[in-house]
């Protein structure tokens, strides 16, 4: 019954790796059958037994939806072809995603790393405040739809990129804040007054010291933020009506009155909505290993 | 010529009184050091000269005039953290000049004082390197070097040397030594270490609980204590402190407690009976020997031998034991009995409430 140490260890690694091979197939499943659908011709979208990887792979899903290539439709599936084009294009809603994700996760990524400065160095939230802050993350979204719709009706904002990036900014500010401050609070208050008794001004101080230690931090703050706006639907939905559609919006459109749901095309759709933010953290994935383990600084 | 002078300074944290009325003139090419236990108001003071915390009430002049209002980088001041606060993204050449660069001095300048400066503390090896491969000695060099490259008059240095082991301490407070001299600069130390304060100062100003307790040179602390607290906490070993009572006998003032009851010598006659403590630095008891002055007999408990020296054990049963210190080659056995001798002149009596009694 008694076993050595290195049988433990080795028996607690194998566990481990069995853990988190079972964790990884649930999380990569769905990526998979995404990518796997966005290849099948209709008629394989809802076979029984499911075709995991299709011998008759085609790229009608794609040029359907991001080129708009109708022709190429095939002829039981006609009518699909009419739903979608009485859509508003997808490359539209890519740019409109793109565009309100883009400015108000730079928006909330500044206001909120300030914020925080100011939370971390000069105290000025309280830790109750704080938490107050917290709480708007608490609140579902769907209870404050009604009272913004009246406001947005009466200022002319719905429907409109400003009318999103506002709400956005609000609603994503709190992680900001609370992120970037865990990253600020990594720097040794003694390194800034190093840097201030040697004659450098406060915004010089942030800006030689604070902010180099800082930047991976924010980085993983800003992707954070940029996935949560760029895959919002709720609060899209419901104060965008044709002007201003954005990309999970138009992947909802993808639905025929006779036909549900039409699988290919949605998955096409949403293998273009995923790589972008796959091409983003690969850009910046250096910063994303050290701002994700929190403690670029060493003591 | 450089002064930097604290008029009634005082630091309160809601009803925490940090550094209470405190008033200190520190001369040009001064080497002081604040002494005390933690929480005395030593690192307080200090970084109120340096300008991170603001006082309650008080002012801090520095070349006389009042410097309240100053941003730290405009008090003339350098300063050495504990934590050396070396900035982790840039090298060691750049942290060097990063307050010449901050003055605007032209980049040739910049790197004849930088290499200048790393020649005095012996970095140069270092330049290209980044704080994170450099040793603790290592990283606190070049923080001095940092702070030295600007030129000001007066150093702060905050518990500098603290972070670092035994061997390394011992080198830096050398060197530490060796710049005052040559720079003829104002040095204000901070340390929680008596051996620190006795090798380094020309001035010690001992503090305890927000208040100067004594101020003087090294020798003056060390063999005129004014108070229990004084000097319990210079020496090492420790001043030997007994506990007990004063006692009106028959030949005049004695000393009984526990362990011993022992005359004490004349120029104490007039002290009135009552509890107090009795001290006496380990190196003046005497053992064998009693020439002037009482002794009792007692049995060594435990030999230390530390090479040089050795300790000798008395009462270890007791809160704190008694402990002599004689020369190393001297022969001693532990559980022998000996003559434990109170030189007149050794003997320091203190008031229960811990003042001294002269």
């Amino acid at each position: 019954m008694s076993m050595t140490k290195s049988q433990r260890r080795h028996t607690f690694s194998a566990f481990r790796y069995l853990v988190l091979t079972v964790w990884l197939t649930i999380v990569a499943f769905p990526m998979f059958w995404m990518v796997s659908t966005s290849f099948k011709p209709d008629r394989e979208w809802f076979a029984w037994p499911p075709v995991y990887i299709s011998e008759n792979a085609t790229l009608q899903n794609y040029l359907v939806v991001w080129a708009d290539v109708s022709e190429y439709a095939v002829d039981e599936t006609g009518n699909l072809e009419t739903v979608a084009q009485s859509l508003q294009r997808p490359w539209t809603a890519l740019g409109n995603s793109a565009l309100i994700s883009v400015i108000s996760t730079t928006l909330t990524v500044l206001f909120g790393s300030v914020l925080a400065y100011g939370v971390s160095r000069y105290g000025i939230l309280s830790e109750g405040r704080m938490f107050q802050l917290l709480m708007l993350r608490m609140v579902p979204p769907i209870v404050l739809i009604a009272p913004i719709s009246i406001w947005y009706s009466a200022l002319g904002l719905l429907d409109s990129i400003t009318g999103l990036v506002m709400l956005y900014f609000l609603t994503t500010l709190p992680y900001a804040v609370w992120m970037s401050k865990s990253f600020i609070d990594e720097v040794p208050r003694e390194m800034e007054q190093a840097a201030e008794i040697l004659g450098a001004s406060r915004m010089r101080t942030i800006w030689e010291v604070v902010l180099p230690l800082v930047r991976s931090g924010l980085v993983a703050t800003f992707l954070f933020i940029l996935i949560l706006t760029w895959s919002e639907y709720l609060l899209a939905l419901l104060l965008s009506k044709t002007a201003v559609v954005t990309l999970p919006v138009e992947l909802s459109k993808y639905q025929g009155s006779t036909e549900g749901r039409i699988y290919g095309r949605q998955a096409a759709l949403s293998v273009g909505i995923t790589l972008p933010l796959i091409v983003v953290g690969l850009i910046i994935r250096k910063h994303l290993a050290r701002g994700f383990s929190f403690g670029m600084v060493r003591r | 010529m450089s002064r930097i002078e604290l008029v009634n300074l005082r630091k309160e944290y809601g009803n925490v009184v940090a550094v209470n009325s405190m008033d200190l003139t520190i001369e040009d090419g001064e080497f002081i050091v604040f002494v005390g236990p933690s929480g005395c108001g030593k690192t307080t003071t200090l970084r109120m000269i340096a300008g991170f915390e603001d006082p309650t009430a008080g002012n801090i002049l520095i070349n006389g005039e009042v410097v309240n209002e100053k941003e730290p980088g405009d008090r003339d001041l350098g300063m050495v953290f504990q934590s050396h606060a070396l900035f982790p993204h840039k090298n060691v050449a750049d942290n060097i000049a990063f307050g010449l660069r901050m003055k605007k001095v032209p980049q040739p300048e910049q790197a004849r004082k930088v290499k200048e400066v790393s020649e005095l503390v012996r970095i140069t090896h270092l330049l290209g390197k980044m704080p994170a491969q450099c040793s603790g000695g290592e990283s606190q060099r070049i923080a001095l070097a940092r702070t030295l490259v600007t030129e000001p008059s007066n150093f702060l240095l905050d518990e500098p040397l603290s972070s670092l082991d035994a061997k390394l301490r011992r080198e830096l407070r050398a060197e530490c030594d060796r710049l005052h001299d040559e720079l003829q600069k104002t040095f204000v130390y901070v340390t929680h270490d008596q051996e620190e304060a006795m090798t380094l100062a020309d001035r010690i100003v001992v503090m305890n609980q927000g208040l100067i307790v004594q101020m003087g040179s090294p020798m003056e602390i060390y063999s005129d204590p004014v108070s229990y607290f004084v000097a319990d906490f210079f020496g090492n070993p420790a001043m030997n402190l007994v506990e007990g009572e004063f006692v009106a006998g028959a030949s005049g003032l004695e000393f009984h407690c526990s362990q011993f009851n022992i005359p004490l010598p004349e120029k104490f006659k007039n002290t009135a009976p009552g509890k107090g403590s009795l001290g006496i630095r380990p190196e003046n008891v005497t053992i064998g020997t009693t020439d002037g002055g009482a002794s009792i007999n007692s049995e060594i408990e435990l030999v230390e031998p530390l090479g040089k020296d050795t300790l000798l054990y008395f009462g270890t049963e007791a809160v704190r034991p008694f402990v002599a210190v004689i020369e190393g080659t001297q022969e001693v056995k532990r559980h022998a009995k000996v003559d434990v001798g109170f030189p007149d002149e050794a003997i320091f009596l203190f008031a229960e409430n811990g003042d001294r009694i002269r």
